[in-house]
């Protein structure tokens, strides 16, 4: 060679000439073209009056003395059968593009060893969704079964992205799901989110989160039921701990079943205290029904109003008051 | 007649016997074929048919990468390219002294008339 770098228009013809060999398998075209810059410069080094061919002509020259089949013509085959063959040859030119780009060529080599990555993700999300459709989710886990499901469903994905357990059909199935876990995975980790940290149901200003809970043997408390010494329930008991911080079961957005068969959740309810703030340390505490709003949040039902929940007990024992102790002493 | 419709049909045996000579890459061929007499040979073709030979098991290729500019890809024959050939020499030259008698024979007559 007699230049040190390659000339602006024998990288543009190289590139032309590659895009129309674009429907060829990508190692066919690396082999075909692979030093054609540096014979290209030399020839035009040695010939100053030579201009570069049609880049399309000179394909067609070089695939037929190569033996292969001229470019296939895609569009006269009907639009559901060209448009499989226009995205092939889009993916073949993306990717040749790519290969010439040290630094996306390494991109993509990181992306191709992150694929396991990939299955398990997409393997966690589809059992998130089918627990959360049972309402049967926790979180970003699951609860009990859903753990077994998802270790089945890692070893399908797996297996599906490792190219085994193939049937007819199965390319076209990945493809959608694919596309349907990429669409589905932002919604899904901000509706997880919004869950644990939802700070939007806010109506009749219910204030900020309170963060603390009441565990009983470490299971979370999500609601009080109170009776007082006659053994009738109480309604509208606030309650505090022995440092006088309120004893509250749950934040703000949080829900839980609103039947006994979790048919329909609900939010729960905080109380209004004449001071203007809210309370949720005030119980037993109420739940209004919910639904799930656009940005994948929780809101109140509109119109709907707060429940009492049904209580474990309609009355329990009457104490032994020392005042009806005392009166027989009288 | 068109030399470049008659060099279609040889083109596969000229380029072995040019890199048997000696390995090259693509244009380097090129210019050996044009040095022999072989003026209208394309450069795509010569290319092409430099990887057909490839692939068809007559040729070895390695790539030779340079400091200064793109790599370079070099063919070199190997022994299926020169079995290839020797018998495509054979076939050229009885060709070749069939249609030269036929050719002399024909313009004969005229010269005899």
């Amino acid at each position: 060679m007699t230049t040190s770098t390659v000339a602006p228009q024998i990288v543009r013809f190289a590139e032309g000439v590659r895009a129309a060999l674009a429907d060829l398998p990508a190692e066919e075209v690396d082999d075909l073209t692979e030093g054609l810059e540096a014979d290209l410069a030399e020839s035009l080094a040695e010939d100053l009056r030579r201009t570069l061919p049609d880049p399309v002509a000179y394909a067609a020259e070089l695939r037929l003395a190569a033996g292969l089949p001229a470019r296939a013509p895609s569009t006269k085959r009907g639009l559901l059968r060209g448009l499989p063959d226009a995205w092939q040859q889009t993916r073949e030119a993306v990717d040749i593009a790519v290969r010439r780009t040290p630094v996306l060529a390494g991109a993509v080599d990181l992306a191709g060893s992150l694929r396991p990555v990939w299955w398990i993700v997409r393997a966690w999300l589809a059992t998130w969704l089918l627990a959360a459709f049972f309402g049967m989710e926790d979180g970003y886990w699951f609860e009990g079964v859903w753990w077994l499901v998802l270790v089945g469903l890692v070893v399908v994905s797996a297996q599906w992205g490792r190219g085994r357990w193939s049937f007819p059909g199965l390319r076209a199935v990945l493809v959608v799901g694919n596309v349907v876990a990429v669409a589905a995975l932002v919604p899904v980790l901000s509706a997880v989110d919004a869950r644990s940290t939802d700070t939007v149901y806010v109506e009749g200003g219910y204030g900020e989160p309170d963060l603390t809970g009441v565990y009983l043997n470490g299971v979370p408390v999500t609601n009080i039921f109170g009776f007082d010494a006659d053994g009738k329930p109480l309604r509208e008991v606030q309650l505090f701990d022995q440092d006088g911080n309120p004893l509250a079961t749950a934040v703000s957005g949080a829900d839980g079943c609103l039947d006994a068969d979790c048919e329909k959740t609900g939010l729960w309810v905080p109380s209004a205290l004449r001071n203007g703030t809210v309370a949720w340390n005030v119980f037993p505490m109420r739940m209004v029904e919910d639904e799930m709003d656009v940005n994948g949040g929780l809101r109140a039902v509109p119109g709907a109003e707060p429940q009492d929940r049904v209580s474990p007990y309609k009355r329990v024992p009457a104490l032994v008051t020392t005042e009806k102790v005392a009166k027989p002493n009288d | 007649m068109d030399a470049t419709q008659l060099l279609k049909g040889v083109l596969d045996v000229a380029v072995l016997a040019v890199v048997e000579d000696e390995d090259g890459y693509g244009y380097d061929v090129v210019r050996r074929l044009r040095a022999a007499g072989l003026e209208e040979v394309g450069d795509a073709s010569v290319y092409g048919t430099l990887r057909r030979l490839y692939s068809a098991g007559a040729l070895t290729s390695y790539v030779v990468p340079s400091e200064e500019g793109p790599h370079r890809k070099y063919y070199g024959i190997n022994a299926q390219g020169r079995a290839t050939l020797e018998l495509q020499r054979k076939v050229w030259a009885e060709f070749s002294a069939t249609m030269n008698a036929l050719l002399s024979s024909s313009s004969q007559p005229g010269e005899a008339a």
